[in-house]
């Protein structure tokens, strides 16, 4: 259980990759990571408005939050009209955003080491991107596998998958849409990520 | 001295018991026990809210970092008897004997386990448990299951566990009685949670999750089934996702090789816009 908490710690500060559109996916992980990892260091790891400000200007062009988004949703991304595909991609961008900017300079120590060879996959239009993350003091147990996803879109590559240790942290929340869908349709489900997004960060509840 | 094991294993016994009785209309295939589970999941965390977090707050306080990974060493180790002793099992007689070494190695050289000299020399740590010699034998797929203090397990990881506490293995050198194994497992729990304190792992779940339940059971059934080199259990509606973005509603297809998706209003994407995520 430590472990898993510890992976999807790491994943939750530090799945937020790239910059400029480098033509090479792996590139683009590399660089991404190390801006991040630069900016969560000034200011002596302060979480700022400003260190947020500027990691998200790095970070969110890297990502197409609307492919995102439908993977998170699975087979109910049907239903919604494109409207509510906007809304729901926005809302979740929020949510993802929000996470990782609450909890990112905790891994402002962090080594992330970027392997060189990408996996291909869909004849050359998908790629994943392994990486190893590790954390002097919390994961001294080894490294964490960090997998990003990306595929090819007129504006580069795109980020629309992270896994971390075999956990996506995008189909991990399927579940909880379906049923939400299921439950008060796809409007429903956009009213809650918004009450969820309205709510004070970092309250965990039981 | 059975009596102490026997008094750790009780509450492990009432959950297996308990997780066979309960019958709530279940949320999700693999978990037809999720009232149960979501009791354990509640007093789990008010366990750490309360006494755990705390304790390991105040341990964390009075002890200094070598000593912290020193009783983690010490405690790895034991574990690597159990995981040679699973791998055997199972038949992987190269990685139990890379796990004997490990403990030939640590347990003497490493000053009883204290030192992990094993992993830079070469010896991989691969953890294994009686869960994984199960899924080899055949057991593959699972019922999640939350188990008091340990948290997410399954049905089969959970057996598994319960039986190597019933096994006399090498932690019964350290405590002779319940208060020492009370003590033991107590020194285990504390020294573990110490190291996850920087990370906010519970403001984390609580900001990125909608029902941190179910995120934290999702996660780690994808986690254990990759471990176990298993399909994802948590996604029977085998989703292709080019399906998805590419029907008629769907939008950001900027690829010129796809022209039937050409047509979508793009508009709809905030892909590009860091506003938004304020």
């Amino acid at each position: 259980m430590k472990k898993f908490l510890a992976c999807f710690c790491v994943l939750l500060g530090l799945s937020a990759p790239v910059f400029a559109a480098a033509d090479n996916p792996v590139d683009l992980v590399r660089d991404a990571s190390r801006q991040i990892l630069d900016t969560i260091k000034k200011e002596n790891g302060k979480n700022t408005a400003q260190i947020r400000q500027q990691v998200e200007s790095i970070a969110v062009p890297q990502f197409d939050f609307q492919r995102m988004t439908a993977l998170a949703v699975g087979m109910g991304w049907r239903q919604a009209s494109p409207t509510q595909q906007g809304q729901l991609a926005q809302q979740f961008q929020t949510l993802l955003v929000r996470t990782y900017s609450s909890t990112m300079t905790r891994f402002k120590n962090a080594q992330i080491d970027v392997s060189p060879n990408a996996v291909m996959g869909n004849s050359g239009r998908e790629a994943t991107v392994k990486t190893q993350v590790s954390l002097p003091g919390a994961n001294d147990k080894g490294p964490v596998a960090v997998d990003y996803t990306l595929y090819k879109t007129a504006q580069g590559w795109k980020v629309f998958n992270v896994s971390v240790e075999g956990a996506s942290l995008v189909t991990v929340y399927r579940n909880q849409f379906t049923q939400e869908i299921s439950k008060s349709g796809v409007d429903g489900l956009i009213k809650m990520l918004q009450d969820k997004n309205a709510a004070p960060a970092a309250a965990s509840k039981g | 001295m059975k009596r102490t094991r026997l008094s750790l294993c009780a509450p492990l016994l009432a959950v297996s018991l308990l997780a066979g009785c309960a019958s709530a209309p279940p949320s999700s295939p693999h978990d037809p026990y999720e009232s149960f589970n979501r009791s354990m999941y509640n007093f789990n965390d008010k366990a750490d809210r309360w006494v755990v977090k705390p304790a390991a707050e105040g341990y964390r306080a009075v002890t200094p970092q070598p000593f912290r990974s020193a009783v983690g060493n010490f405690f790895d180790n034991i574990k690597d008897v159990y995981s040679a002793g699973s791998n055997l099992l199972r038949w992987e007689p190269e990685k139990a004997l890379n796990d004997t070494m490990r403990v030939m190695i640590n347990s003497t050289f490493g000053l009883f386990g204290l030192i992990d000299i094993a992993t830079p020399a070469g010896l991989k740590n691969n953890k294994n448990g009686l869960g994984d010699t199960f899924a080899t034998w055949g057991w593959k797929d699972s019922n999640y299951l939350v188990l008091p203090f340990f948290g997410p397990s399954t049905v089969r990881d959970g057996t598994g566990f319960g039986l190597s506490l019933f096994t006399n293995g090498p932690e019964r050198l350290v405590y002779h009685n319940t208060p020492e194994a009370v003590a033991f497992y107590s020194l285990y729990g504390v020294n573990t949670r110490s190291r996850f304190i920087d990370l906010g792992l519970d403001e984390s779940l609580g900001t990125a999750a909608i029902d941190p339940y179910t995120y934290m059971r999702d996660g780690y059934l994808q986690l254990r089934a990759k471990q176990l080199g298993l399909p994802n259990p948590t996604q029977q509606d085998d989703v292709n996702i080019d399906d998805l973005v590419s029907a008629p509603a769907a939008a950001p297809v900027k690829d010129a090789s796809a022209p039937a998706a050409a047509s979508a209003p793009a508009a709809a994407a905030p892909t590009v816009d860091a506003s938004a995520a304020q």
